[in-house]
C-alpha cells in the first residue's frame, strides 16, 4: 500500500484476538459493567469475543476496545502483575486481569466489574485517592521504594541485592473485604500490611508513631477475620496476617506496660 | 477537568459485601456466619428471658410450659439453637486466638478443626435430647 | 526521614484515627473476655439446666430447689450479666459497621447499655423471686 492509496473499509469484521484464532476459538460471552459520569447507575454490557487457550480477560478486553467498542474504558500497564493497575472483579472474585486466563475461568459468561469500595470514574476504572490516602495517615508516606541492601551478603557473581516491597497497590484486598464495603472509617488492609512491613522490618524509620497510627478503633482493631484480603492478594502480602501481627505487638504493648516491663 | 475536582462517593457493596456468597471463601464465612449466629443467639435470648417470667407467676404455667417445650418441634428448634451456638462459640476461640496474634498461619485448619467438634458435639446433643442415645 | 520524592510529596490525608478516647482496643478485647467467660458459663448453665436433670428441662419446684444454692445464683447472675454485655457489645459493633456520625454512636452505645441494664436488673428481681419461693 503506497502513501497515496486510502485503506479499504469492509465492514467489521468478526473479533479477533491477539492470539490469532482465526475462527477456530471458543466464544466466550463478556458482561462488561459501564458506567459514564451522569448515570445513576453501572449496568452490564455483553460482548462476543472469541478466544485462544492463552487468552487473558485484559486480552479479551482491549480486543473489545480495539474491535467493538472504542467507549470502554479500562487501565493497564505492565501485562505480567507487577503494576497493579488492571484489578477488577471478574466472576465477583478479584483478580488482575491480566494474567486471569478466561479459560481458567471454565465458564461461557464472564462478568467483569471495577474494584470495589472505589470512586467510580468510568466503565472499569476507578479512582484509587482513597486508596493512597490511607497510606499517607501517618503523615508520611508508608509506601516504601524498593531498596539495595547496603550490608546484605551478596552471592559470588552477583553485584546488588535489590528488596522489592511485596505490595503491587492494586486495591483488591480493600475490594474483598466486608469491613471497608460498609464504612470508610476502616483503615483497611493494604495500608495495614504497609504498617506491619514498617515494624518488621524498620531500615531506620520510625515505627513508634506508625504503631501508635494502627492501635486505633478503626486501624488494627477493626478488622474482622474475613482473611478475604489476603485471599485476593495476588502478591503474597498477606494483609490479614499482618493485621494479626500487628494486635499481636499491640496486645504485648498493653500486657508489657501492666507489668511495668519496658515494651 | 481532573478527577480530583469531580470526586464523587466510593462506591461501597454495603450490606452486599458481608452477605453475598459468590466468590467468598472460608474465612468470610466464618465471618458471616458468626453474625448471623450471634444475631440469632440474642433473639433468642430475649425470649428466654421473656418466657422465664413464667417461674414468677408459678407454678403451673412454668410446667405448662415445660410440657410444651418437651414437644418433638420444640426440640427441633432446640438442636438449631444448640448448632447456632456452638458455631458462635467454636469459632469465636478463633477469633480470640488468631485475632490476638496467635496460630495465624493454621487459621483455616483451625477453623476447620472446630467446626469438625461441633459437629460431633452437635452429634451427641442431638441424640441425648431425642433421647435415643 | 530521607529526602526522597516520595518524602517530599506527601499531603494530608482524608482518613484520621478516630476520636475514641481511652484504650482503642476495648471493645474488641472485652468482646473476647466475655466471649471466654460465656463459654464457661453457658456450658455450666447447659449442663445444669438440661443434662443433670432427667427430663432434661427442670419443672418449677426443681429450679427453685436448685436456685437454693447460693453458689447456683451467683454463678447465674454472673452468666447473665457477661451474655447480656457479649451480646449487646456484639450487636453495637454490626450497627457500627455501618458508618454513622460519633453523635449518633453515642446514643446507640447508651440506648444499649440501658436495654442491658433493664434486662439484668430484670433478670436478678426474677432471680430473687425464685429464691424467696425455694
Amino acid at each position: 500500500m503506497t502513501a497515496q492509496e486510502s485503506p479499504v473499509t469492509e465492514q467489521a469484521q468478526a473479533p479477533v484476538d491477539t492470539h490469532a484464532t482465526s475462527g477456530t476459538g471458543r466464544h466466550v460471552r463478556f458482561r462488561v459493567s459501564r458506567f459514564k459520569q451522569g448515570d445513576q447507575r453501572p449496568h452490564l454490557q455483553d460482548y462476543d469475543v472469541e478466544i485462544a487457550p492463552a487468552t487473558t480477560v485484559l486480552d479479551a478486553l482491549t480486543a473489545i476496545r480495539r474491535d467493538q467498542d472504542p467507549t470502554l474504558l479500562l487501565r493497564h500497564s505492565c501485562f505480567h502483575a507487577s503494576c497493579g493497575t488492571c484489578g477488577m472483579r471478574v466472576n465477583d472474585k478479584e483478580a488482575l486481569a491480566c494474567v486471569t486466563e478466561v479459560s481458567d475461568l471454565d465458564c461461557d459468561t464472564v462478568k467483569v466489574e471495577p474494584i470495589a469500595n472505589q470512586r467510580l470514574v468510568s466503565d472499569l476504572v476507578t479512582d484509587m485517592i482513597d486508596f493512597y490516602d490511607r497510606f499517607r495517615a501517618i503523615g508520611r508516606p508508608l509506601l516504601r521504594q524498593s531498596e539495595a541492601f547496603p550490608d546484605s551478603e551478596v552471592a559470588p557473581g552477583v553485584e546488588e541485592h535489590r528488596r522489592y516491597e511485596s505490595c503491587i497497590e492494586c486495591g483488591l484486598c480493600l475490594s474483598a473485604c466486608p469491613i471497608v464495603a460498609s464504612d470508610g472509617r476502616y483503615l483497611g488492609p493494604a495500608a495495614l500490611a504497609a504498617a506491619q512491613r514498617t515494624v518488621a522490618e524498620p531500615r531506620g524509620g520510625d515505627t513508634f508513631s506508625v504503631l501508635r497510627l494502627t492501635d486505633d478503633a478503626q486501624a488494627a482493631w477493626r478488622c474482622h477475620l474475613s482473611f478475604e484480603c489476603s485471599e485476593a492478594c495476588p502478591s503474597n502480602v498477606d494483609p490479614a496476617g499482618a493485621i494479626m501481627f500487628i494486635r499481636r505487638k499491640l496486645a504485648g504493648q498493653r500486657v508489657n506496660s501492666i507489668f511495668g516491663r519496658r515494651s | 477537568m481532573t478527577v480530583r475536582e469531580d470526586r464523587t462517593s466510593p462506591r461501597r457493596r454495603g450490606v452486599y459485601g458481608w452477605v453475598d456468597p459468590r466468590g467468598r471463601r472460608l474465612g468470610h464465612w466464618a465471618f458471616i456466619l458468626n453474625r448471623l449466629t450471634g444475631l440469632g443467639i440474642l433473639l433468642y435470648l430475649g425470649l428466654h428471658l421473656v418466657v422465664l417470667s413464667m417461674l414468677a407467676t408459678g407454678p403451673n404455667a412454668w410446667d405448662n410450659f415445660v410440657s410444651l417445650a418437651l414437644t418433638p418441634v420444640f426440640l427441633a428448634m432446640d438442636v438449631v439453637l444448640i448448632f447456632g451456638l456452638l458455631l458462635h462459640g467454636l469459632n469465636g476461640i478463633r477469633v480470640t486466638l488468631v485475632g490476638f496474634g496467635l496460630v495465624v498461619d493454621r487459621q483455616k485448619a483451625l477453623f476447620v478443626s472446630l467446626m469438625v467438634i461441633g459437629a460431633i458435639v452437635l452429634v451427641v446433643a442431638s441424640l441425648h435430647i431425642f433421647e435415643v442415645g | 526521614m530521607t529526602d526522597r520524592p516520595a518524602d517530599r510529596e506527601v499531603e494530608r490525608s482524608t482518613w484520621a484515627p478516630s476520636n475514641e478516647s481511652g484504650q482503642p482496643a476495648w471493645g474488641w478485647i472485652l468482646q473476647a473476655v466475655t466471649g471466654v467467660l460465656v463459654l464457661f458459663l453457658l456450658s455450666f448453665h447447659m449442663i445444669a439446666n438440661h443434662f443433670m436433670v432427667t427430663k432434661g428441662l427442670r419443672d418449677a419446684a426443681s429450679v427453685a430447689s436448685w436456685f437454693s444454692n447460693p453458689l447456683v445464683v451467683v454463678l447465674e447472675v454472673t452468666f447473665l450479666v457477661v451474655v447480656t454485655w457479649h451480646a449487646l457489645l456484639g450487636l453495637r459493633a454490626i450497627i457500627f459497621d455501618f458508618g454513622f456520625s460519633p453523635r449518633t454512636e453515642r446514643r446507640i452505645t447508651w440506648i444499649l447499655t440501658v436495654v442491658g441494664t433493664v434486662a439484668v436488673v430484670y433478670g436478678i428481681c426474677l432471680t430473687a423471686v425464685i429464691v424467696s419461693r425455694g
